[in-house]
């Protein structure tokens, strides 16, 4: 990083007098006293070479020297080799040394053409040798001083964000192999920081989304666009927002930089690129994760993710859960029709509801959706009764979610009640029900949450809960067997509990009054009355002799 | 036009019959004859109300008269009189003329004579009243009480007759009012005077109150009168009762006096016991004289005949005396009971245990007052948090936890606890202990001693194989054992021990670190019991034979009840490691399965089990069998979850999947899964009783149909799914009252009065009204003030005039005096140069 800071120093201080360049640069050279001499040989000769070449154009022959120390020298060497020729090309540059004009010499346009051809070989190698290789302050420097000399660029009359080296930079970002840091330390600050930065990099991503990479690449660049794209997070509200430049301010007021529209347009052509390419089931998980806060915002027509979300819906397990909300978003935001869609949320509760991790997330959204008092009665006690039938073989943490919100709907839908009170006055049915008892005549299996009959079902599975072992669920299921006498329970209290926290909640009490003891002392617990080991420390012995 | 004032005038004079025609003197002397004083008085009464109809100052009406016929509840037409202001303001100038007028003069001036001179200033009052008064006053001051005393009064002043008070009715009052105006005229204190002065003229200034007061006050007087007379009546009547009852009360007991000989001779003839108390009380109440007659000691009357020494006398009395003491210690509390007494209130204890631990499985709340004072706190504090989170109503804990610092809430009762635990005694730390509660500790310690020997006997079982008797084991085993402080000590202390002497070592540590026997073995014992718990996962993780576990535990639970807080604590700390872990050990299942003894496993909440139970149920939840090893934990996991749930049958839903997970695993053995077939199968048995039960095991028959070797066990589910199945009955969870439909009636006021005030919140009623009379107050007294102030610049004008005057007359008298003296000199020159030019001219 050291490297980096001298750049940014050294770039900051450009414009002041070269004594004062100078001055930062033994600065440097004092910090790194503890090299060893030879490389204090090294530095001292950088530094020289890259002094001439500010003394007189006679030296500028030094820049080719410099460029060939700055591969194969050593990191700090290359370093900061790479770091004087930033300086020097960024001086070129300021001075317009290197821009051809109409009435030069031939002399003179040979020299720029030459300086030139060493500007871009510079940058190639800070790309392709710097930029990809493993050290990361190598890379960091790297990457500052590209975005140093697109900063410097972008001053020049006939700069082209285009055909700057920007887009190559992030051709680099993409390609480079999963979990870089570098990707983060360019999103945090340059990507997230820059309007314009964000504009190009965006148009960039679509661009080498379209180009087809090779195998093993082509996944790399699409997990990496993911990634770089996943680091935008709040969309610019307005036209006001975009005032934040890396580059020149544009001076036409009806650039592009300027219009929300264009930006917004460039990510979403980036989110498709990158969708389109094909996710795997994590990154679609990610992505669907993020979708209504993160990426929704930065799409003029959510429209277009339709299809994505629908066949993520129908995935099923966990995708579908996620996938919901963005439905969700799209149904109440864009008027999405979705058809069958209650059926397709019934199907949703399984087994593994209640242990997921995204139940309160699918409970939040399940409260909004049946939160209509039109919906019919059937559909909904068939929601009632298949979570009280999941909630049945439960954790503690689900059931305490699923209760409060069958209260709810009991409460919304008050037809559904028959599910907890259903008394039998026809005596032939009754005399019927003697002899043989009855079946549940709900049906686990049917699909369609409207035939299930759950409603001519009673909620046994909530009764038998409120013998839970578990004294504040058993309390809790109590509820639905008292009087109906709250309004609504609020879910938000009860979504986020889980073992340990029930657990810490009590252990992590002192006692305030000593516990109840057993008044009686057993005689055998292990052993049994005729001597020898009883069933349990028979058991036990087994457990201990296996482990 | 009407006709003029005077016209008016001599119409209404006529009208009234006070003019007219002229009478004839036999007519005059027929009405003087009459009855003309009547006549005179209806003439005044008949003159005055000419008089005021003709002033049209006289009256304040309402300001216009009622413009529409309008129907209100309130009395109102339009004649009526709102005030008379010429009067009132008559009035009011006398009364300060009387009082304010003589405060003005004062002013200033020091010294003074006060006139205490009784009836001096009043004419009405005739000379007997004036020494009737005068008489009272001194008896009062004599007496030095208060006048209003009635008690006091009665006893020494009042004349009766027969019961009846005899009275002089009239004067009482006058004399009494007349002391009143005396003594308030005589309080030196000037201010407070003053404002009494000026209380009594406010209420003066009410002139209709004043028009009834003169009415009233010979009734009310009466009224009063009588009352008194009542009261120290029925107070003579009752006094008279009760010293009639005492005398009959004598009477009666110096009947009984007279028997007491008798009846102590016949005593003293048949038992040979102390005397019974009844007649030593009656003989300390009638005190020493009589006591000669029948009880004269031997020795004393020895002594009186002084056959003995007095030395001899007082040994003996000394050695009588300690005799005495000492009898009293041995006197026997309660006769030993039978052993079927014994058995009988054993049952009944059991009987109350067992009621109480139902109680507490079914949640309810203990009675003991001081515990419910902390519930009730809890609660209260829980009240406010609920509020906000519907979700800690029901014990959940709040999921914002980062908000609120855990400890806060707790910090009060963790005092409280401590305070608990350093002033109580043992009595009070554990249930068992509270039924105890008049046994004291020594009794407790007794307790626990009895159990040492109760578990002695059952420890050397095992051993008496090896080992004859206790005696015989010291071979190796010392007597003395350091009372280890911590779970690192203990390992030290049991090293080099026999696992099947354990129990010998603790019952003898237990034994030489009796509370009893020294004062800090109190607070060791409890440490030593603290690091039994930490080894019993010790033990199970090193493999020791289950029947030493099994007797650690049974120390454990005993010392519980001594030490039940601080076991608990350890049990709780150790469940804590758990929980961080999750990965029960075998030592882990040792503590599990002593909580699952030492604690009542059925309550509805308990500090140790309901964790331990969770964690179990935690672990059944979260994992998958990985391993033949958690196949067997989970086998016993699952026994030992249905051996806490035994009485209460509460329902495990982590269970069942884990044993449906263990059936289908493919890493269980035979033997493992005969185990997981039978926790199935108990299972089944402890909730046959569940609405949901097939639900619940619906699940299971497929897992066990495809196994070959639960044959059995899934022909004894199905049968018991079958069994649900027909006792399967819709649910009829709310036969409660139907809740009254809330009603919006408007709540009418009988008699409604719109000038009444109906705030239905009364503080706030009271606040209006206290506000209105302060401000009907202080207006009333600016008013007074404003009026006095008016009355003193009258007054003062009046008294500068006067001066004025005065000095004007002074001047002008000098003024005359010096002409004239003037005029006389100037005479008097003037007949002098007359007298001289005559002189002149003559000469």
């Amino acid at each position: 990083m050291s490297g980096f800071e001298t750049a940014a120093v050294a770039g900051h201080k450009r414009k002041r007098a070269v004594t004062k360049s100078d001055r930062k640069s033994t600065k440097t050279k004092t910090r790194r006293k503890s090299a060893s001499p030879e490389e204090l040989d090294h530095q001292a000769e950088i530094l020289q070479l890259e002094a001439q070449i500010v003394e007189s154009r006679r030296h500028y022959n030094n820049i080719a020297t410099l460029l060939q120390k700055a591969t194969g020298q050593g990191e700090k060497n290359e370093i900061l080799a790479a770091v004087a020729l930033c300086r020097v090309f960024s001086r070129l540059m300021s001075a317009g040394d290197m821009t051809k004009s109409k009435g030069m010499p031939e002399s003179e346009v040979v020299i720029v053409q030459w300086l030139k051809d060493r500007y871009k070989e510079y940058v190639t190698l800070l790309l392709e040798e710097h930029f990809q290789s493993e050290s990361g302050a190598k890379q960091s420097t790297a990457l500052a001083l590209l975005m140093r000399l697109v900063k410097q660029e972008s001053g020049q009359k006939d700069f082209n964000w285009k055909r700057s080296h920007l887009r190559r930079v992030v051709e680099g970002l993409l390609t480079l192999p999963e979990g870089d840091s570098i990707r983060q330390e360019f999103a945090e600050k340059y990507l997230t920081k820059f309007d314009d930065v964000r504009y190009h990099t965006l148009e960039s991503i679509s661009s080498a989304m379209e180009y087809e990479y090779k195998e093993p690449t082509a996944s790399l660049v699409k997990a990496n666009g993911l990634t770089l794209l996943m680091a935008l997070e709040n969309a610019p509200a307005s036209k006001d927002d975009l005032d934040n430049f890396f580059g020149e301010r544009p001076t036409q007021s009806k650039s592009q930089l300027f219009s929300l529209q264009s930006h917004k347009a460039r990510a979403q052509e980036a989110w498709l690129a990158v969708l389109r390419s094909g996710l795997s089931k994590e990154q679609r998980k990610t992505v669907l994760g993020a979708f209504t806060h993160q990426i929704a915002p930065w799409f003029q027509q959510v429209e277009m993710l339709m299809d994505f979300l629908t066949d993520s819906y129908n995935v099923g397990g966990a995708t579908s859960l996620l996938a919901l909300s963005g439905l969700y978003y799209l149904m109440s935001e864009k008027n999405l029709d979705y058809p069958s869609f209650f059926q397709k949320l019934y199907s949703l509760l399984d087994d593994t509801l209640l242990h997921s991790k995204h139940r309160s997330r699918f409970f939040r959204l399940l409260d909004t959706f049946m939160s209509s008092t039109h919906l019919p009665a059937a559909l909904v006690a068939s929601f009632i009764k298949r979570l009280a039938r999941l909630a049945l073989h439960g954790p503690p943490a689900g059931i305490v979610v699923v209760v409060p919100w069958i209260y709810n709907m009991f409460k919304r839908h008050p037809t559904c009640t028959f599910m907890i009170h259903r008394e039998i006055r026809d005596p032939e049915i009754k005399k019927e029900l003697e002899a043989e008892g009855m079946d549940d005549p709900f049906d686990m299996e049917e699909e369609d949450p409207m035939l299930t009959d759950a409603i001519e079902s009673s909620l046994w599975e909530i009764e038998t809960l409120q013998f839970h072992y578990h004294p504040n669920v058993a309390t809790l299921a109590k509820i639905i067997s008292e009087q109906f006498t709250k309004r609504s329970y609020n879910l938000e209290d009860f979504l986020d509990h889980s073992y340990n926290a029930l657990l810490e909640a009590e252990l992590d009490r002192d006692l305030k009054k000593p516990p109840v003891v057993e008044y009686e002392i057993p005689k055998r617990i292990f052993s049994a009355d005729e001597g020898g080991t009883g069933p349990l420390g028979e058991l036990l012995g087994k457990v201990i002799a296996m482990s | 036009m009407p006709p003029s004032q005077l016209k008016r005038l001599k119409a209404s004079l006529r009208e009234q019959g006070i003019t007219g025609p002229q009478k004839s003197k036999k007519e005059k002397k027929n009405n003087r004859k009459g009855d003309n004083a009547d006549q005179r008085a209806k003439k005044h009464a008949a003159l005055a109300s000419i008089r005021e109809s003709f002033n049209p100052f006289e009256f304040k009406h309402l300001a216009r008269p009622k413009k529409f016929e309008v129907t209100t509840n309130r009395p109102q037409n339009g004649k009526v009189v709102l005030g008379r202001p010429g009067v009132s303001k008559s009035q009011g100038e006398e009364l300060r003329r009387k009082t304010l007028l003589p405060e003005l003069h004062k002013k200033n001036k020091i010294g003074g004579i006060l006139d205490r001179r009784i009836g001096e200033n009043d004419p009405t009052m005739t000379l007997d009243d004036k020494m009737m008064a005068r008489f009272t006053r001194e008896q009062e001051k004599k007496k030095g009480v208060s006048v209003f005393d009635l008690e006091e009064a009665e006893d020494e002043f009042e004349l009766t007759h027969g019961g009846q008070a005899v009275q002089f009715e009239a004067e009482d009052d006058d004399v009494k009012d007349d002391y009143d105006a005396a003594s308030l005229a005589g309080s030196s204190d000037e201010e407070a005077g003053m404002l009494r002065r000026k209380r009594r003229r406010d209420s003066d200034a009410e002139g209709e109150d004043d028009a009834e007061g003169g009415e009233d006050k010979p009734e009310r007087k009466k009224s009063k009168a009588e009352v008194m007379k009542e009261v120290i009546a029925k107070s003579k009547l009752h006094k008279y009762e009760r010293q009639q009852a005492k005398e009959d009360d004598d009477e009666l007991r110096e009947e009984l006096d007279k028997d007491l000989p008798n009846v102590l001779a016949a005593l003293r003839g048949h038992i040979m016991k102390p005397p019974p108390p009844p007649p030593t009380a009656a003989a300390a109440s009638t005190g020493a004289p009589k006591s000669n007659d029948f009880s004269m000691n031997a020795d004393r009357a020895a002594l009186l005949a002084g056959n003995k020494t007095r030395e001899q006398a007082d040994k003996e009395y000394d050695v009588r005396v300690r005799q005495m003491l000492q009898d009293q210690r041995a006197k026997p509390t309660e006769r030993t009971k039978t052993e079927e007494e014994k058995a009988k209130e054993e049952a009944k204890r059991l009987k109350e245990l067992e009621e109480k631990r139902l109680r507490r499985m079914k949640g309810e709340e203990e009675s003991e007052s001081e515990e419910d004072l902390k519930e009730d706190n809890d609660e209260d504090e829980d009240e406010e948090e609920s509020e906000a989170d519907d979700a800690k109503e029901f014990g959940l804990p709040s999921v914002h936890q980062g908000t609120r610092p855990e400890g806060v809430e707790d910090e009060d009762d963790f005092l409280m606890d401590d305070d608990l635990i350093a002033t109580d005694s043992e009595a009070d730390m554990s249930d068992e202990e509270e039924e105890d509660d008049s046994e004291d500790d020594a009794l407790d310690m007794d307790d626990d001693d009895e159990f040492l020997k109760d578990v002695r006997p059952e420890s050397s079982k095992p051993k008496d194989t090896k080992l004859d008797v206790d005696g015989a084991t010291p071979g190796k085993l010392a007597y003395t054992y350091p009372c280890p402080q911590d779970p690192h000590e203990l390992v030290e202390v049991l090293k080099d021990v026999e696992y099947s002497d354990y129990p010998v070592v603790i019952v003898r540590i237990r034994t030489i670190y009796h509370p009893g026997l020294a004062s800090g073995n109190k607070e060791k014992l409890g440490n030593f019991a603290c690091a039994l718990v930490d080894h019993i996962s010790y033990m199970a993780s090193h493999k020791a034979p289950l029947a030493v576990v099994e007797q650690v535990i049974r120390h454990i639970h005993s010392l519980s009840r001594t030490y039940p807080v601080e076991i608990a604590t350890r049990f709780r700390h150790q469940l804590k490691l758990l929980l961080a872990s999750n990965d029960p050990t075998a030592g882990d299942l040792a503590i599990l399965t002593a909580i699952g003894t030492i604690y009542p496993t059925s309550d509805h909440f308990h500090q140790v089990v309901t964790p331990a139970i969770t964690l179990m149920a935690r672990w059944l939840g979260l994992s998958t069998p990985q391993g033949a090893k958690d196949i067997a934990t989970g086998a016993y996991l699952g026994a030992l979850c249905i051996k806490y749930q035994a009485i209460s049958k509460r329902y495990i839903p982590e269970l069942v999947r884990y044993t449906n997970l263990a059936l289908k695993s493919a890493y269980t053995t035979t033997d493992l899964l005969k185990e997981h077939t039978k926790n199935l199968l108990s299972m089944a048995d402890l909730w046959a009783s569940k609405s949901a039960f097939y639900e619940i095991f619906a699940p299971s028959i497929p897992i066990l149909a495809a196994n070959n070797k639960c044959k059995s066990a899934h022909q004894r589910l199905s049968i018991l799914l079958n069994n649900a199945t027909l006792h399967r009955r819709p649910l009829e969870l709310h036969h409660h009252r139907p809740l009254p439909i809330k009603s919006n009636i408007p709540k009418f006021e009988e008699n409604f009065d719109p000038n009444k005030h109906y705030d239905p919140d009364k503080d706030r009623a009271e606040a209006n009204r206290l506000r209105k009379e302060f401000k009907r107050e202080k207006k009333g007294a600016m008013r007074e003030l404003r009026k006095d102030a008016h009355f003193i610049a009258r007054e003062q004008l009046k008294e500068k005039k006067e001066r004025d005057r005065r000095y004007e007359e002074k001047y002008r008298r000098l003024v005359a005096e010096i002409q004239g003296e003037e005029g006389r000199e100037k005479n008097a020159y003037e007949r002098e140069k007359e007298k001289r030019e005559r002189a002149k001219g003559r000469s």
